[in-house]
């Protein structure tokens, strides 16, 4: 290790670090560090799209099922588990429909930018037992950067698929995300107001490394997460969140019953895999920040190590929770969504920043 | 009691009256067993609908019926009181042969747009002064029309959709226009069936809307016109409403034939048909209720599952009673096919456990759906239609009552046993998605208390007296020339039906008034200026089976 990576932090040994140490890369100069980061990066890629290969095809139905009084899949393997082999081949195995009115390549590259944009982000997520990929300075705003990519594979997919209920979901999908995006980063600022920096390992260091209260006689000490430091804008940002993600109440952009599916109508087969892979995978981004900068990242009982089944039991909690959703809340019409956006969180999430700002005055 | 045209509404019409109201404009008198009729000459219609609509009250066009004689066409208009259906008058315009044309009543009942459409689509009438005479349910390369003398039965018709359409030939019907034009069905998540809306919009804004029908248009007329009275014609009621109102459909033509043919239902039979509509009634509000919240919800929601668990529960029940799950058959001419289900004890507590449950489950309805702030913002003040909009597209069933027109067949043209049961009549003032969808519920509330009644005089019915069906010849052959229009309440709304026997053991003409068919009209009113989920609610508010719509 020299250090001469300058987006990383001293004290942490991130994940492409270790390999190179494991492996012996290191030793082969700046190439061997790239190649360590490669494999860092496939690594945690993989992981994620392995959680939404499970979740996709099977935990979603299974979970859909659970809350309408179903039973979902249960013939391939125990619960049907193996209905995920035979979704991928089903999936991969059809023919691709190019729609003749589509805007080549955009059409081709927007499912590339919708799942490559999220997967951007979970590299600079702490996830616990030592997988972290880069720890940079500006860490909690690339993640909403390269978040905020999706926007325009949103609309690249809408209008470039030749198609007008595409158009439509696309041009609220762009309309949607900006309404709720700063919110959403006004709101991850007074976290940042409280940790101190920009830093993930930072963020959830204070987190962890604070303590909020002891309760009494049982010698408990209750950690300082955010989500318990200010539940208001806990819960601010999982509203935002949901918005951003397009979950309901908030699954405008798709909207079944009015846009058919929106901007995702013409794709198929192959491309359709990677567009909703996109979906899923930014839900379990949202899942992420949320854990990280709420939740304490892959903090929890037990030892350190433990730390990654923690962070992957948060993203998952989240993940439930906008399937709670879909099954029980109506949408909202999209006037009423930009309103709420507009008018309410936005303002909310500005007098979230001010009282986090008396709240760190205080314990400070 | 009716918010509408009131001048002499609520007063009974008599013969007299309308005849001095008619004048010289009567060519002759015509009797149909429901209503007084009158023969009006082609130019005088609309001045005569006009009198009877603003002196005489008759703000209901309930039905228009076109059919050909040997001589001439003839249309006429089925109108009624919304305070007082019984009250009905028949207005019969016939039209030569050479020319078959006459002045349009739309501009006197918007209702009439549509049924005048199917009137010259089907019979090929003309109708002078009518906003847009095209074909409704056949395709406008159609040749001829098929309940016409000349049509050739036997020749088969292919159109081929480039020469019906080419729906991908131009997007921009004008290319200067800021309106997009959105072909909504009849391949969507939403259209609860094959519709087909033509929206024009501006942004998310609905600037224009035409439902385009007859994508399941399958001659359901023409076969009832081709069976015979007594068993041929019962199956198919079943198959308009398809989505468990099969009791419902069936009393329709049961009411139409037995008033034709002058038949008493026994008692006992009435009981067991208003249990089995009834029931009916609360699986297809069940299922309203169920699509209406994945309109509104969205695909995964709970809802609909929670829904049609419940549905099932009626599905059996009626299952064990009539044999059949959807395509019921159990009505016949004079009574119902056979006695409740042995062993009769099981089949009243199964019904009464249902009974018993369904308070909690509205309650869990209304806990999901109606007390949910979102799903209020969604529905409140969205797809209003006002009472007088309503009546003029003449709107019934809970879509009229859900904009406070307090009009329900089973207690204001009472027929089966309603009358001597205790029920209300559920209205909403809201006229919008919201108050029709907690109409519905209501209703489903009211059905039940109607079952209950129906069990307990089942229960107590003495064993030698009950007789399922009236002694009713094996070949009905009503006497010439007899016409009649006989409606009931289905659960979208008023189902009439329309028949003329000519002698023989078949109906002359067989003509359906679909309650969908009329309340589909008002869509448009109900949705222009407002948004694309709004229109999506308020399709699904408006509750229309395509297999009714088109026939």
């Amino acid at each position: 290790m020299n250090g001469a990576v300058p987006l990383q932090n001293g004290d942490t040994v991130l994940l492409p670090e270790r390999i190179a140490d494991l492996t012996g890369l290191g030793e082969l100069g700046v190439a061997g560090e790239l190649l360590a980061a490669f494999l860092g990066a496939f690594i945690i890629a993989n992981l994620m799209l392995a959680m939404t290969g499970v979740a996709g095809p099977w935990a979603k139905r299974k979970i859909t099922a659970a809350f309408t009084d179903r039973i979902a899949v249960n013939h391939l393997g125990p619960a049907g588990i193996f209905i995920i082999v035979a979704d991928a081949v089903r999936l991969l195995s059809k023919e691709n429909i190019i729609p003749e009115n589509a805007d080549r390549p955009a059409y081709d590259l927007a499912p590339i930018v919708i799942a490559g944009s999220a997967l951007l982000g979970f590299a600079v997520i702490p996830m616990g037992s030592g997988i972290h990929l880069a720890d940079p300075e500006v860490g909690l705003a690339f993640v909403f950067a390269v978040a905020g990519i999706a926007s325009i594979g949103l609309i690249m997919a809408g209008y470039a698929s030749g198609n007008k209920y595409s158009m439509l979901g696309g041009l609220r999908a762009v309309a949607q995300n900006i309404a709720y995006e700063i919110p959403l980063v006004v709101t991850g600022m007074s976290v940042v107001l409280f940790a101190g920096s920009l830093r993930m390992s930072e963020i959830v260091a204070v987190q962890t490394e604070t303590t909020l209260f002891t309760i009494p006689g049982l010698e408990w000490a209750v950690p300082a997460w955010f989500a318990l430091v200010n539940p208001f804008a806990f819960v601010l940002f999982l509203i935002a969140n949901f918005a951003e993600v397009g979950r309901n109440p908030f699954d405008m952009p798709e909207a079944p019953a009015e846009l058919i599916a929106g901007y995702q109508t013409e794709y198929s087969s192959v491309y359709f895999v990677l567009v909703y892979l996109g979906e899923f995978l930014h839900i379990f981004l949202g899942g992420a920040i949320i854990a990280t900068i709420f939740l304490g990242g892959p903090a929890g009982p037990g030892p350190a190590e433990l730390g990654i089944v923690w962070f992957l039991l948060k993203i998952w909690a989240v993940f439930l929770l906008t399937q709670w959703l879909r099954s029980a809340i109506p949408r909202v019409r999209i006037d009423q969504l930009i309103e709420i956006g507009w008018k309410g969180l936005l303002v909310l999430s500005f007098a979230n920043l001010a009282l986090t700002a008396a709240i760190v005055g205080v314990i400070a | 009691m009716s918010t509408g045209i009131e001048t002499q509404s609520d007063a009974e019409t008599g013969e007299a009256e309308l005849e001095a109201l008619i004048g010289d404009r009567a060519l002759a008198r015509d009797e149909h067993l429901n209503a007084p009729g009158f023969v009006v000459n082609p130019d005088d219609v609309q001045d005569v609908l006009f009198d009877l609509r603003d002196e005489a009250g008759y703000d209901h066009c309930s039905c228009v019926t076109a059919q050909q004689y040997e001589d001439r066409f003839e249309t006429i208009y089925h109108l009624k009181k919304y305070a007082d259906p019984t009250d009905e008058v028949s207005i019969v315009v016939p039209t030569p042969l050479s020319d078959p044309v006459s002045k349009s009543a739309e501009p006197v009942y918007r209702t009439a747009d549509w049924h005048e459409r199917e009137a010259y689509d089907l019979v090929g009438i003309g109708y002078e002064g009518h906003p847009d005479l095209r074909r409704i349910l056949l395709p406008e390369t159609w040749q001829g029309h098929p309940l016409s003398a000349d049509y050739d039965q036997e020749k088969p018709q292919v159109v081929t959709l480039t020469e019906h359409a080419n729906p991908l030939e131009s997007d921009h019907r004008d290319p200067e226009s800021d309106t997009m034009f959105l072909n909504v069905g009849p391949h969507h998540p939403a259209t609860h069936g094959v519709l087909h809306v033509k929206t024009v919009l501006d942004g998310e804004t609905i600037a224009d809307l035409e439902p385009d029908i007859g994508y399941l248009h399958r001659c359901e007329e023409q076969m009832c016109q081709q069976g015979t009275y007594r068993h041929q014609i019962m199956p198919y009621p079943d198959r308009w409403d398809y989505v468990s109102s099969g009791l419902l459909n069936e009393w329709a033509y049961a009411r139409a034939i037995e008033d034709l043919a002058d038949i008493d239902v026994p008692e006992y039979a009435q009981i067991v048909r208003t249990l089995g509509a009834e029931l009916c009634r609360i699986a297809s509000h069940m299922l309203a209720l169920g699509t209406f919240a994945l309109d509104v919800y969205g695909e995964f929601t709970a809802t609909f599952m929670y829904t049609f668990r419940d549905r099932e529960l009626v599905q059996d029940i009626l299952e064990d009673l009539t044999g059949q799950r959807m395509m019921f058959n159990y009505f016949r001419v004079g009574g119902v096919a056979w006695d409740l289900p042995e062993p009769r004890e099981d089949f009243f507590e199964q019904t009464r456990d249902f009974l018993d449950e369904l308070p909690a489950k509205v309650a869990e309805y209304n806990d999901l759906i109606t007390t949910n702030e979102i799903f209020q913002t969604r529905c409140i003040d969205t797809g209003v239609l006002e009472p007088d909009v309503a009546k003029d597209y003449g709107c019934t069933g809970p879509v009229a009552r859900g904009s406070g027109v307090d009009y329900d067949l089973r207690r204001d043209d009472p027929y089966g046993y309603y009358e001597n049961l205790e029920w209300d009549v559920v209205t909403r003032d809201g006229c919008d998605n919201y108050a029709r969808v907690l109409c519905r519920m209501e209703e489903v509330e009211e059905s039940a208390k109607i079952v209950e009644q129906c069990l307990d005089l089942l229960e107590d019915w003495p064993e030698d007296d009950r007789e399922v069906q009236a002694n009713v010849p094996r070949t009905l052959k009503p006497d010439a020339d007899t016409e009649t229009y006989r409606a009931v309440e289905a659960a979208k709304g008023e189902l009439g039906i329309y028949m003329r026997s000519d002698g023989t053991d078949k109906p002359a003409r067989f003509k359906i008034r679909s309650p969908c068919f009329s309340n589909l009209q008002a869509l448009g009113e109900m949705s222009e200026g407002e948004y694309i989920p709004d229109l999506i609610a308020s399709l699904g508010s408006l509750d229309i089976v395509l297999g009714e719509v088109d026939r």
